[in-house]
């Protein structure tokens, strides 16, 4: 008799376990990979060869939205993304582009300039706290473009936008993925629409 | 011949049968109202002509909705609604789908690069790659639809409880719905803007709830839909 009460228990046991570990989780954050398909610009490609570096803090870039009790509320994962977009945009830009970890790496490959984009700030207004009917992503980049000697090119400051409205049947982690698509493609739409623009950028190319 | 006394089995189909048509009865009338009640939309269409138009068979149209403004975009559902009324019927019209154009012309449409004025098409049309993909789909209109479906005017209050023995819902609320879409059609061969629809959708929602909540909503944005899409099929067929 002592067997099944001691499976019953073991049972409860690990039933409350499964319980508790669901609230538990049901409290955390809840965690947004970004997910998108960028197309390749219709831009005039420029004759020359970029090397880029991806650094591990834009690989693996996330943000963190906190609740207005400071709790961890949602985790927006956007590196993945942001090297996604990269990759469309800059062989469309660009003669010749090489993916490169270092610049050692990128003077082997003999290029004639590095680029290497950083994220400096990500911000996101929820309709639950803007009381807004559209989610809203803002995202700060700087942009960092060196000679393979490591002597400093152009280093210029780009900001992107992108709001998709709430919908019936859509959730908050649609709408965020929604808006931050959109902030994506403006950034690549100004990026390559607006880099020869770039006073050093235009200096520096005249001179190659 | 004496009749056969019914049995209890004939007694329940005879109730049953009576209670589904009063069912039938009550649904249908409900349908009825509703029907009448979701028809109180009035929409009013407005053009104003600036210049000559017509559509060659091997041309096309692309609707584009506006996204510039901060606290509105316009929803892409409509555009598409208008674009797939405008393909069917008589005098049917070819109709590029909005996101593929934009992906294709991509980064040239985006809202913060399309051109809000036909000066700006006239610069876009400067850059080879932008004039020649439009030449590929053919495009000879580009109308840019813009505009939103407000709600105001909400009153009444429903209230539901759910016990034990079940729940439901009683109150009643309404609504005042208002679409107001205008589109601008320029022509991609002149450079120019031909023409201007304005279409204007208004509405009274109802939500009757006794027991079941019942929405009678005035469809507002379909019916702009559909008379905004009749409208841009004659005007750019120039009928």
């Amino acid at each position: 008799m002592n067997q099944p009460n001691m499976t019953i228990q073991a049972l409860l046991y690990r039933f409350g376990t499964a319980l508790l570990l669901l609230l538990v989780s049901a409290c955390g954050a809840s965690n947004v990979v970004i997910e998108g398909n960028f197309p390749t610009p219709n831009v005039n490609k420029m004759p020359m060869s970029v090397a880029v570096i991806y650094e591990d803090a834009l690989r693996e870039f996330a943000y963190m939205e906190y609740s207005e009790t400071g709790r961890e509320e949602i985790n927006i994962e956007s590196g993945q993304s942001h090297i996604r977009l990269f990759d469309a945009v800059l062989p469309a830009m660009f003669d010749r582009v090489v993916n490169v970890d270092t610049m050692e790496d990128a003077v082997e490959q003999k290029v004639d300039a590095v680029f290497a984009p950083v994220i400096e700030e990500f911000q996101l207004a929820l309709p639950a706290k803007t009381k807004l009917d559209v989610y809203e992503v803002w995202i700060k980049y700087n942009m960092r473009l060196v000679t393979t000697e490591g002597d400093y090119i152009a280093d210029w400051v780009l900001t992107s936008y992108g709001k998709t409205p709430t919908a019936t049947f859509r959730s908050v982690q649609d709408g965020i993925n929604g808006a931050t698509v959109v902030a994506l493609r403006d950034l690549a739409s100004s990026f390559s629409l607006s880099f020869s623009q770039v006073p050093e950028v235009s200096e520096w190319l005249r001179n190659l | 011949m004496a009749k056969k006394p019914l049995d209890r089995g004939t007694r329940e189909g005879i109730n049953m049968s009576t209670i589904k048509k009063t069912q039938i009865v009550n649904v249908g009338a409900t349908f009825f109202i509703a029907s009448l009640l979701a028809a109180c939309t009035s929409t009013t269409v407005d053009e104003f002509r600036q210049g000559e138009t017509g559509i060659e068979t091997d041309e096309s149209v692309v609707i584009l909705g506006r996204r510039q403004a901060s606290d509105y975009e316009t929803d892409s559902g409509f555009v598409e609604c208008v674009g797939d009324r405008m393909q069917r019927g008589e005098n049917a019209i070819s109709v590029v789908p909005e996101q593929e154009f934009i992906d294709s012309m991509f980064p040239w449409f985006e809202p913060r690069t399309a051109p809000l004025r036909t000066r700006d098409l006239e610069q876009l049309m400067a850059e080879d790659v932008v004039a020649n993909k439009m030449n590929d789909y053919g495009i000879r209109y580009i109308v840019w639809v813009d505009g939103f479906t407000e709600t105001s005017g909400r009153t009444g209050s429903i209230s539901c409880t759910v016990g034990p023995a079940g729940g439901g819902c009683f109150g009643f609320g309404t609504w005042e719905d208002d679409a107001n879409f205008n589109a601008r059609v320029w022509d991609v061969d002149s450079l120019k803007n031909v023409g201007t629809i304005n279409a204007d959708a208004t509405g009274q929602s109802y939500l009757p709830a006794l027991v079941i909540p019942i929405p009678l909503l005035a469809r507002v944005e379909a019916n702009a839909c559909s008379r905004l899409a009749i409208q841009l099929k004659d005007f750019v067929n120039g009928s």
